[in-house]
């Protein structure tokens, strides 16, 4: 019977190609969207873990309460002792510095006067330590547009569209002025090494990036550092783990009262990311039900119509003695075969389009320039191994449910009145 | 008692039309015997495929009781309904008798996969069955590609392929002419003869009543005459007419 099924589902193109079509467009259309989803989403938080959170972050307890508004007076001293402690505790971990720093930045021109000037958002990382690994991580080299990362203490790097802005060019001076940690006022020169498209408007425009120790010197915060970031080494990033690793920490410093003690927080508790991890999922899965709904929908009506054109088929199968329940029985099969065809079309051109988004992408910088939110601008895709089931299933489902709701019409009919369609 | 194939009591079929009912058969008592190759006359909307339906199982009696083979068709399940229609029963209808999408020797297989005969038994009973209509060339052909006479005698084939113990065929001639007629109603009157198959048709064609042996005539849903032929005589030749039943 079931070859039966088979000749009339590769005979009869109205009664497949229509249906195969929309289970194919749905189960496509699912994945390259959750491909493209997973992709975006894990690429902003990808990124904010890069330069801002970390996979966890340590700071001080006060630092951690106000950390919206840089406040390098709260930050973290005696980082030594905190380092050692971080690297027996979570050998898996590279520990970094960092201090986030505001102030103004003048370009000096000829005979005194200022070539331009702007208020600046300082990064201090650990430019010239190769096992920090952050040159790498902050992708400086290949996001170069001019120049070279710095080499030496007393460069800086700067976001070209903020080097524009100042007129200023590799090998120019540029002169900081800002607040040390304790408040009093504090000034410092650079030499431009570099200009860097950050691939992220509001860093492009405003973002200078100088070494640590520099940093530590100018802001007076030796030993001291505004944050300490870790950063898991295999770059994958396991929500759960981070967030076991904080409470460790975070109990070992529970009774310490002082307010400067250090504190570990998660990816997931900082800059909202838990929200956008929650959304990849909800997102994800939220779509994959709209499209069951709408697929079935869609579906049952094609039934419906191929049933009503198929009401001489039953007949005639009735008066040759199949049970209905039999025909029934046999419309979800047809619609388990379809249903499988279209998934596999589907599934296959939404991997195949996922994976060329993930290759290639697509830039939209053009149409981020004004955004100030920490965003990609590569639309990329990802590939993942759910997005193997993620449409079939749902592809499968909605065939099935969509046949067996027009099948149950054809059901409820008189067997008589059915037959009697035949009669035109 | 073992020869009447089908027997109907006072068989009643109304239909539910609009707040009231329409009475399509009223109180027909019949007899058929096996081996009878009759046929219901009447005007269009008389009941004769009201009738045959009944008879075949595909639809049941408001009142009365309709004895087919031994089983009351009013106490059949869905199941056991189509159990009989698949084992004993074979259907020609008037049009639209074969599935499109299938060849001519699918078509007439069809019938023997619902009983779940094995492959090689298939493939033998349905060429024995092209044969009988004289189509065993034609086996791979699909239905769109046949005249209407041989279309119809497809029909004929899947309804006997499975040797059943009754047809019954709702005006199989009206879509054909007469030389197709002719030549479709001697191959069914050949298998009632060699397979002692009984046929029952529906017909207003006077080609097919001159083949039948009993003629029953359906008026308004009652049966207004029943009329029993000696030899194959046409209807003006009749020796020893009788009225069964007549109300
Ligand atoms: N499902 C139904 N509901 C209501 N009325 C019906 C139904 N089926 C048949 N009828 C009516 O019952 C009557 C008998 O119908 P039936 O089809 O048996 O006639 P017939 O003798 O086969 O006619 P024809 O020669 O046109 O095929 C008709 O008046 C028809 O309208
Ligand atoms: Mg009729």
């Amino acid at each position: 019977m079931i070859k039966f099924i088979f000749k009339a589902i590769l005979r009869d193109k109205n009664r497949s190609i229509l249906p195969v079509m929309v289970v194919a467009i749905g189960v496509f259309l699912t994945i390259a969207l959750s491909g493209y989803l997973t992709g975006m989403l894990g690429d902003i938080v990808d990124q904010t873990a890069r330069f801002q959170t970390g996979h966890v972050k340590v700071m001080s307890r006060a630092y951690a309460q106000n950390i919206d508004q840089l406040p390098n007076d709260l930050a973290l001293l005696g980082i030594d002792k905190v380092h050692q402690e971080l690297e027996n505790d979570f050998p898996d971990y590279t520990w970094v510095n960092r201090i986030n720093f505001g102030g103004i930045i003048d370009a000096p021109g000829s005979n005194d006067k200022s070539k331009g000037q702007g208020p600046a958002m300082g990064m201090a990382i650990e430019l010239f330590s190769e096992s920090s690994g952050e040159v790498g991580r902050l992708n400086l080299t290949n996001s170069l547009i001019d120049g070279k990362v710095p080499e030496k203490s007393g460069e800086v790097l700067i976001g070209y569209e903020f080097a524009k802005k100042l007129k200023v060019k590799v090998g120019d001076e540029l002169t900081y002025m800002g607040n040390t940690m304790n408040g009093s006022m504090t000034f410092a020169k650079f030499i431009v090494s570099g200009t860097v498209r950050f691939g992220v408007a509001s860093m492009d425009k405003g973002t200078i990036i100088i070494d640590f120790t520099d940093a530590q010197q100018i802001l007076d915060m030796a030993n001291g550092a505004g944050e300490i970031l870790g950063f898991y080494k295999d770059e994958v990033f396991i929500q759960e783990q981070t967030e076991q690793m904080c409470d460790v920490f975070n109990a070992k410093y529970a009774q310490d009262p002082d307010e400067f003690a250090p504190i570990m927080k998660a990816l997931g508790e900082q800059n909202s990311m838990g929200t956008y991890l929650n959304l990849v999922n909800s997102v994800s899965s939220m779509f994959v039900i709209v499209f069951i709904m709408v697929m079935s929908v869609v579906l049952w009506n094609t039934g419906l119509i191929g049933g009503l054109r198929r009401y001489q088929e039953f007949g005639i199968r009735l008066g040759l003695g199949e049970a209905k329940g039999h025909i029934y029985k046999t419309m979800i099969y047809e619609a388990v075969i379809i249903g499988t065809i279209g998934s596999i079309i589907g599934t296959a051109l939404g991997i195949g389009v996922t994976l060329l988004m993930q290759k290639y992408g697509i830039d939209i910088s053009g149409m981020m320039k004004d955004a100030t939110m920490m965003m990609p601008t590569m639309l990329k895709s990802k590939f993942s191994l759910h997005l193997l089931y993620i449409g079939f299933i749902p592809g499968l489902f909605a065939m099935v449910i969509g046949n067996m709701l027009s099948g149950i019409g054809i059901y409820k009919r008189e067997t008589a009145t059915l037959f009697k369609e035949l009669e035109v | 008692m073992q020869d009447k194939i089908i027997v109907t009591e006072n068989l009643v079929k109304r239909y539910p039309v609009g707040d009231g009912q329409f009475t399509a058969l009223s109180n027909i008592n019949l007899t058929f015997e096996k081996g009878e190759f009759s046929g219901v006359i009447g005007p269009s909307g008389s009941g004769k495929t009201t009738l045959l339906n009944i008879i075949g199982s595909l639809d049941s009696p408001t009142e009365g009781v309709v004895n087919v083979m031994g089983h009351n068709i009013s106490t059949l399940t869905h199941k056991e309904a189509a159990q009989l229609r698949n084992m004993h029963i074979g259907f020609i209808f008037q049009v639209y008798n074969l599935l499109p999408v299938y060849t001519v020797f699918e078509n007439v297989e069809f019938a023997l996969i619902l009983q779940k005969r094995n492959a090689t038994e298939r493939k033998k009973e349905v060429m024995q069955a092209l044969e009988w209509v004289g189509l065993e060339n034609m086996a791979n052909k699909k239905p769109s590609k046949l005249s209407g006479g041989e279309g119809q005698r497809v029909a004929i084939a899947r309804a006997m392929v499975k040797r059943p113990q009754l047809v019954l065929a709702d005006e199989p001639t009206a879509n054909l002419d007469a030389k197709n007629a002719h030549s479709i109603l001697q191959t069914m009157k050949k298998l009632n003869q060699e397979l002692n198959t009984t046929f029952l048709f529906s017909t207003h064609d006077q080609k097919v009543m001159e083949y039948l042996n009993r003629l029953i005539t359906l008026e308004d849903g009652k049966v207004a005459s029943d009329i029993l032929k000696v030899g194959n005589g046409s209807p003006t030749e009749e020796k020893n007419a009788q009225i069964k039943t007549a109300q």
